[in-house]
């Protein structure tokens, strides 16, 4: 008899959220440090997610927005995208550079390279809490920042991805920070070798 | 289909001869967005291609790959009532959104994406029209039925036209 996919999938999908909950936590707490301020996660979870439907969830692919990107080598191999609206990527410059809100009204150099420093710190924490709890290690490539609209950010997962599955795992997780509310969708998406890796892996308390 | 705007989402692919309609393919980033219009029967058809070939055969779904994706739309406009040698062609997309310099070689799928195209043409016996394709930017095309216009729009830009018809 064929095994039951979905079952299985089910069984992996519980591990996974002890290791999105963790993991953004971890996160969380880093971004913090970096930027001095308190900032809370919300909602952190693992999905199947089709492809096709990703860019429906931020608004629509014709929605102006930041992407982060960074690859993850190692143990573990996967990609590591944070994306964040175009307005509300702004307000997060204005934050992280310690600057008065409404001061940023582009994305320069040194904007770029704030956002980066964002993802490369959540990256390295997340993937720093997966070995805390798997003894996987893996690591974070130079991140990569793109300023466009959600479909053409999108499309760096899709094109990877794409060819393998039609459904991808993704960690999801919004971050809030004190009362000016940034949002930042912030996904891990494991390459599916990766993920057997994952399923056989002792979990740690 | 009647006078809407059809949003031609990943891997799918649109084919009219309704006047009021535009087909749109919304944030192309690696994809390409190919176009094919027919000015004398007014049949019009747009498919978003994300990968350039279809590895295995394992993917059912032949509008998602420039080899498979563009003598599926030639066939599917002839249907319509086009003519091949009448076909006006264009295509964009096939960006490298990836600028660091330790990640863009490797995943540079719209490179890869253009190239097949081309040679998917010249193996079809299809001419080219005119395209704007590669660099570092997503754009949005639209193919209005009523004159066959294709357009180009890039984030914080204005609409465009691609060529004359």
């Amino acid at each position: 008899m064929a095994p039951d996919g979905r079952r299985v999938d089910e069984k992996l999908l519980a591990k996974m959220r002890v290791v999105a909950s963790r993991g953004f936590s971890n996160s969380a707490k880093g971004l913090s440090q970096m930027i001095g301020q308190e900032l809370s996660v919300h909602s952190p979870d693992v999905d199947l997610v089709p492809l096709t439907a990703i860019a429906d969830m931020l608004g629509g692919p014709d929605n102006d927005a930041v992407g982060v990107y960074l690859r993850v080598e190692g143990d573990l191999t996967g990609q590591i995208m944070m994306v964040i609206g175009y307005q509300q990527a702004l307000e997060f410059c204005d934050m992280v550079l310690d600057l008065p809100a409404g001061t940023t009204k582009d994305f320069g150099r040194m904007e770029r390279s704030a956002l980066s420093e964002i993802g490369n710190l959540t990256g390295t924490f997340f993937l720093n809490a997966i070995y805390e709890i798997t003894g996987l290690t893996s690591l974070p490539s130079p991140p990569a920042v793109m300023v466009d609209m959600v479909g053409s950010i999108l499309d760096v997962v899709v094109a990877t991805m794409g060819a393998i599955s039609d459904q991808i795992m993704m960690f999801k997780a919004v971050f809030q920070i004190g009362e000016r509310k940034i949002q930042a969708d912030f996904w891990i998406i494991p390459d599916p070798a990766t993920l057997d890796k994952l399923t056989v892996a002792e979990m740690k308390e | 289909m009647t006078g809407t705007m059809s949003s031609v989402g990943l891997g799918e692919y649109c084919v009219s001869r309704d006047s009021s309609d535009v087909l749109i393919a919304f944030g192309l980033g690696s994809c390409l967005g190919i176009g094919m219009y027919d000015p004398v029967a007014h049949v019009g058809g747009l498919i978003h291609v994300v990968l350039p070939e279809q590895k295995a055969g394992n993917d059912p779904n032949s509008a998602k790959f420039v080899d498979t994706g563009i003598p599926l739309i030639l066939e599917k406009v002839l249907a319509q009532g086009a003519e091949k040698s009448r076909l006006i062609i264009r295509m964009a997309g096939g960006a490298n959104m990836l600028t660091s310099p330790g990640l863009s070689g490797t995943f540079d799928i719209g490179t890869r994406n253009i190239a097949m195209a081309h040679e998917v043409f010249k193996k079809f016996n299809l001419k080219l029209k005119v395209e704007e394709v590669g660099g570092q930017v997503g754009r949005t095309v639209r193919l209005y039925i009523a004159d066959g216009r294709m357009t180009v729009r890039m984030m914080g830009s204005q609409e465009r036209d691609l060529g004359a018809v």
